[in-house]
């Protein structure tokens, strides 16, 4: 049975504090993004104001659009392409600065830092009143806050019944989520992200300030939100250990039928010269990060 | 051997009590339907004829088999009387078989047991189940209309409606007209459940009896219009419900929406003039759109009619035909129905109906949901604070 899957109301923050996939097995099966905060994403709702869209990739004419959402918590990257043109004429067509209401599927993208970025890749886009978009932001609330205490009564209850979760109201699919999200994030700051939500009550109740035009411009250069710290240059010593490192990929290239270096002969050569196992990972790792080394192949290493 | 009683001495048996296998049973009740039928026998090639059909008497309906039976026709409504009857047990369920050695006669009406459901165990709406029979519920009716239809050449009329206690709600279908009355608690026994396309129906025709009662402990029907919303996980998880109420955004429009054509014989949708059931014809224009309403916990998809459709797009069947002239493509119609009808909020009240796709919702009533902010944002704002 394959049940169209609900929209999660999330705020912003929710969704930039998601880290966590669950990828499903199988034909057509849906993948979903864990939150810290109990949600089991693959469709989200949100409500906030967009900015402008702008076309992505060099290839014209462009098919790939991105806006960000802002709301009173942070801001998410909205995006829709060929596949969703109803969607993709509605982000262009949206005025910027106003409020609006996004419905899409969560999308979450690993570069090469391994950091996480998560964007909502659009179904529909809708501009809409602010009273409706603050309607739906306290829905947002509303529903965060539910899921904050179905979390904390399981963390104080561990042995708690999905039968006595479900009697005091809870919905199947928020307690599944709820007991996933304590398994992968067993230490999150939910009494922090609790407090950030009164930024949201002050919208809903109009005494805060609509959340501010994401600029238009600057947009395409946040793809990455936590780069890695730049690393410190090589030492002399460094560089000595990297060119003997290569030497030895190079003699147990040498010896190994296919050509590639076989990575538990490299250590086992490294270690007769006394060179630590862990050492050798971490200049293994220096040097496929440089581009100097491949692993074309698990366990097997060339240059590259 | 064990000893049986003589034929006239067999206790008379409600076919509600049937034993699963019986060599020899007394039984009566009202031919619901009868059709006759020849075997032909393996040994010779010789034709023996038989009636089978279904017999009721109001505690249940159980299949006949009658070997040799009289020539004379055996009309549907007759009441038989038959001693000394074989029961056997078919798929789980008891059967009779009326053999030579069974004394098969008509009855008179009054000879069948009284439907005042005294002798029938009280049941709840939230317990019916597709097939059951045999019980008696005390409920109020919420609606019922008169619906005109054609059976085989007949025509005739149903009386269509909604009955509730207060465990839930049930459609029923009525062929014979017991002069109910919105708002009125009534006893209803001698009808039977079935269930067509997973939505359940209480079906009574002229055995059945109601009986009108006192409607203290049973929910005023007009609670039902204004029951508030149930979230939507709940109602996927009852497998929908009668007189439901949701509220959600709507998230998407499902296609074909807007407008649309129908087979002028039986309304279904056609393509390309062609209906799947009726061929080629010339297919009548109508306004409905398919919407998806989520709440957060789940989604329904409701299908709304050509008045609800006209309601929530204000644009009318007329206006949207005068629209399609001017447009170049007709699919930029639909289009326009989504832009007005995405990120909607809506209450809508109706009979919900799960499959293997999910929700359906019938509407009864789509109306805007009203929300106060300011008591929105207090009641936030207490639970924020209440958590400190």
């Amino acid at each position: 049975m394959s049940l169209r899957e609900p929209a999660w109301r999330v705020t912003t923050r929710e969704l930039e504090s998601s880290f966590e996939e669950e990828r499903g097995a199988g034909e057509r099966a849906a993948s979903y993004v864990l939150s810290p905060f109990g949600a089991r994403m693959n469709r989200v709702v949100l409500a906030g104001t967009l900015s402008a869209a702008e076309p992505i990739g060099r290839d014209e004419p462009s098919t790939f659009w991105r806006a960000r959402l802002t709301d009173p918590l942070g801001t998410v990257g909205v995006t829709a392409g060929a596949f969703q043109p109803r969607a993709m004429v509605q982000l262009r067509t949206a005025p910027a600065g106003r409020p609006a209401l996004v419905v899409g599927k969560v999308h979450l993208y690993r570069g090469r830092a391994e950091t996480p970025t998560i964007s909502v890749r659009a179904e529909a886009v809708r501009p809409v009143a602010e009273a409706d978009e603050r309607a739906t932001l306290a829905e947002v609330v509303r529903q965060t806050l539910d899921r904050l205490d179905l979390l904390d009564r399981l963390a104080h209850e561990p042995g708690v019944t999905d039968d006595a979760l479900r009697a005091s109201g809870a919905p199947p699919g928020w307690i599944r989520a709820a007991r996933e999200t304590l398994r992968r994030y067993p230490d999150v700051d939910r009494a922090g992200f609790r407090d950030a939500l009164r930024a949201a009550v002050r919208r809903v109740a109009g005494t805060g300030l609509a959340p501010p035009t994401p600029s238009a411009t600057g947009s395409v250069t946040v793809t990455v939100d936590r780069p890695a710290p730049p690393r410190p240059s090589p030492t002399a010593e460094d560089r000595a250990e990297e060119a003997t490192f290569l030497d030895l990929v190079d003699e147990a290239a040498g010896v190994s039928a296919d050509g590639y270096a076989d990575v538990r002969e490299l250590l086992r050569r490294l270690a007769d010269r006394g060179v630590r196992a862990d050492r050798a990972e971490a200049v293994l790792g220096r040097l496929e990060e440089g581009g100097v080394l491949e692993e074309p192949i698990v366990g097997k290493l060339r240059r590259a | 051997m064990v000893a049986t009683p003589p034929d006239e001495e067999l206790p008379e048996l409600r076919l509600r009590e049937l034993p699963a296998i019986s060599p020899r049973v007394h039984v009566l009740g009202r031919v619901v339907s009868i059709r006759r039928r020849e075997v032909i026998r393996r040994a010779d090639g010789g034709r023996r004829p038989l009636l089978s059909g279904l017999l009721s008497d109001g505690s249940a309906t159980v299949r006949f088999t009658w070997w040799d039976p009289p020539k004379e026709e055996i009309d549907r409504g007759t009441i038989l009387r038959a001693v000394g009857a074989e029961v056997r047990e078919f798929r789980g369920r008891p059967e009779l078989v009326f053999t030579w050695r069974t004394k098969v006669g008509p009855a008179g009406p009054a000879e069948l047991p009284p439907l005042d459901g005294d002798g029938l165990p009280l049941r709840t709406v939230r317990d019916l189940h597709d097939g059951d029979e045999g019980f008696r519920l005390e409920v109020r009716v919420v609606s019922v209309r008169p619906k005109p239809v054609s059976v085989g050449e007949e025509r005739r009329v149903v009386h269509e409606g909604i009955v509730a206690d207060g465990t839930g709600a049930v459609s029923f279908a009525s062929w014979s007209d017991f002069g109910l009355v919105p708002g009125e608690a009534v006893r209803i026994a001698g009808g039977y459940v079935r269930a067509f396309r997973g939505r359940r129906q209480l079906v009574l025709d002229e055995r059945g009896v109601v009986v009108r009662i006192d409607p203290t402990g049973l929910p005023d029907p007009a609670e039902w219009g204004r029951r508030p919303p149930r979230p939507i996980a709940d109602v996927e998880e009852d497998g929908g419900g009668e007189a439901t109420a949701i509220e959600g955004l709507v998230v998407g429009v499902v296609s074909p929406s807007g407008l649309v054509y129908r087979c002028p014989t039986c309304r279904r949708l056609i393509s390309s003039g062609l209906c799947r059931v009726h061929g080629q014809v010339s297919g009548v224009a109508d306004l409905r759109v398919r919407f998806v309403l989520d709440d957060g916990t789940g989604a329904a998809t409701v299908a709304a009619g050509r008045e609800a459709t006209e309601r929530l797009w204000g644009l009318t069947l007329a206006d949207a035909r005068a629209r399609l002239r001017e447009l170049p493509d007709p699919s930029v119609l639909e289009e326009q129905l989504a832009e007005a009808v995405v990120g909607r909020r809506l209450v809508v009240r109706g009979a919900a109906v799960r499959d293997d796709f999910g929700l359906t919702v019938t509407p009864e009533s789509i109306e805007p949901a009203e929300v106060d902010l300011e008591a929105a944002a207090d009641d936030l704002a207490a639970r924020l604070d209440g958590a400190r």
